[in-house]
């Protein structure tokens, strides 16, 4: 959920100050490259993948099965740049810990949510995210970004972040019945560490906590633009 | 004169100024006869933010105090002779800091501030009354038919006792053993604190007076264990706290190095510079011993986080202060941490 905001947020504060900023060293520099290269490679299979199977099959329902694999291999991968990437470590955290949560405890866990139209919602929107915002790293890093990929990073966030977000939510809601039913990761008492966890509140608990963290990051994003992309005009302006 | 200057200059503020008349506030130096010509002070006050000039007083004769425009009370305020540093403290005299005729200092306001005594007596009052709420099995909490029955597992009965004893400590210790170095702190730790203190003590008073909840493995064996693990640090925390206070004169902000006493729990300064969190953590896992609960131990490791934190600071600050501080000696365990 966090995704799209936290890492725009704080990347477009590089851009502003990143004359003095010091840049990673050289080593640091490719190790980077090649990881949002690569990361960039993977969600563009994904998206290929999604078109390939809506057009084989003829409808978008129950697409997730030919994406399961990459989707679950590079979203989980993305632990590696907690810590790495120019963002805060608590939001990158954050976000990734976040689209984990969804893609493993959610969407791999309860089986009878993968055929959601819900679950192609979120897909599509972390798709068109991620491939943007990994090629924006990459050309960042080698110093040549299009103005076109930095637009559609702070633009296309406007749309993707709130589609993300509805996806992500009505996943966690259609699940809620089959968690009660069975009782999934759930403790009860009594038992003899006198503990009890009950994983149907947890995940109501999570949709909650939506409510007070969606308009904040959106915000933020809207802010940066402003900063990022209305800088430029005034610079265009003046020439 | 200077001070009617500074009034009739300033009469209707747009901001709030710091104003300089020969009001005490805090502790008010006792004024000095003169014998000598006495020189006088220039000083601005500057936004430590906007370096905006917020006030200017020619001829401040020493020693000033600082006073506030009504708004902003001397808590509130930090006064500073960089606009990044430390603030100055309420006893420090003009004529001592390094200054030269015209002073220059920054202001910052803090923001609302609440005294330690006020956020310390709330958030241990909670605990205690959570605690006891579930301990009586107040209705809403566990089904109808268990509202106000008792549990029938004495270690539930011994755990409230000490749970009980142990805030009741921490308050009685608030009002007449802690000597704090700064009256206040900014307003919104109240909150933050309380929802600490008051959200743990419930999660771990659910479980423990819950019915079904199950006593410890080892039973009586584990539990007086426990017990003597749990009072053994409580004594030694206490102990700590009193030697701590003695250092200080009262209504003094001085710090010494703590050195052990008479009193044999405080020998473990020889090895620790924060035995008082020592002991706390030694409570806590006695405690979680006896009830054998997980919450609790939850509580005890964050807990530990956190007064190690602390610990590692107020050793650190201890090494810079002191030339001659113990090397023997650990933030919080022996030799470990």
């Amino acid at each position: 959920m966090a995704a799209h905001a936290a890492t725009g947020a704080k990347t477009a504060t590089n851009d502003v100050s990143h004359k003095r900023r010091k840049g990673p060293g050289a080593l640091a520099t490719v190790y980077l490259v090649i990881y949002n290269v690569v990361m960039t490679a993977g969600w563009l299979v994904i998206a290929v993948g999604l078109v390939r199977s809506y057009l084989a099959k003829g409808s978008y329902h129950g697409l997730y099965y030919s994406i399961e694999k990459p989707l679950k291999f590079f979203q989980t991968g993305a632990v590696l740049e907690v810590g790495i990437v120019p963002s805060s470590v608590v939001l990158t955290g954050f976000q990734v810990m976040s689209r984990v949560f969804l893609t493993w405890a959610v969407t791999h866990s309860v089986r009878e949510v993968q055929n959601e139209d819900s679950v192609l919602l979120f897909v599509v929107a972390w798709t068109i995210t991620e491939i943007i915002r990994y090629s924006f790293y990459t050309f960042s890093l080698l110093n040549h970004l299009p103005y076109l990929i930095k637009w559609a990073r702070y633009t296309l966030f406007i749309v993707l972040y709130p589609m993300g977000v509805t996806g992500e939510l009505l996943t966690i809601y259609s699940a809620l019945p089959y968690v009660q039913k069975t009782g999934l990761y759930s403790i009860t008492l009594p038992n003899k560490y006198n503990f009890s966890f009950d994983y149907h509140t947890f995940l109501i608990l999570t949709m909650i906590s939506y409510i007070p963290l969606f308009p904040q990051l959106y915000f933020h994003m809207m802010r940066q633009r402003k900063k990022v992309l209305g800088h430029l005009e005034e610079h265009s302006k003046n020439e | 004169s200077w001070y009617n200057s500074c009034i009739s200059g300033f009469r209707n503020p747009p901001s709030p100024y710091v104003i300089l008349p020969p009001v005490p506030v805090k502790r008010p130096k006792p004024a000095k006869k003169a014998k000598k010509a006495v020189v006088f002070f220039e000083v601005e006050i500057l936004d430590a933010k906007t370096k905006d000039k917020l006030c200017f007083l020619d001829k401040v004769r020493p020693p000033p105090r600082v006073c506030v425009h009504p708004q902003w009370y001397p808590a509130r305020q930090s006064i500073r002779l960089d606009p990044k540093g430390k603030s100055l403290k309420d006893e420090d005299v003009l004529q001592q800091l390094p200054v030269g005729t015209t002073a220059t200092f920054y202001f910052r306001d803090l923001g609302a501030q609440i005294s330690w005594v006020t956020v310390f007596l709330t958030e241990y009052t909670g605990p205690l009354i959570i605690y006891l709420l579930f301990y009586f099995r107040v209705p809403f909490i566990y089904a109808p038919k268990y509202d106000f029955t008792t549990s029938k597992h004495w270690v539930v009965h011994l755990a409230c006792m000490c749970h009980s004893f142990h805030y009741v400590k921490r308050l009685l210790e608030t009002l007449f053993v802690h000597r704090f170095s700064h009256g206040t702190m900014p307003l919104r730790n109240i909150f933050k604190n309380c929802t600490y203190y008051w959200g743990f003590a419930a999660w771990m008073a659910y479980y423990i007076n819950h019915p079904l909840y199950t006593p410890p493995m080892y039973g009586e064996q584990q539990v007086t264990i426990a017990l003597m693990i749990f009072l053994f640090c409580q004594i030694g925390n206490f102990s700590i706290h009193i030697a701590l206070r003695n250092l200080r004169p009262p209504g003094s902000k001085t710090r010494k190095i703590p050195y052990p006493t008479k009193n044999p729990f405080t020998w473990v300064f020889l090895l620790v510079s924060c035995p008082n969190y020592t002991y706390e953590l030694g409570s806590w896992l006695g405690f979680t011993m006896m009830t054998q609960c997980l919450p609790v131990a939850f509580f005890t490791f964050v807990g530990f986080v956190q007064m190690t934190v602390w610990a590692k600071g107020k050793h650190r600050s201890y090494l810079k202060e002191f030339r001659d501080y113990p090397t023997l000696r650990s933030p919080i365990l022996p030799f470990i941490l």
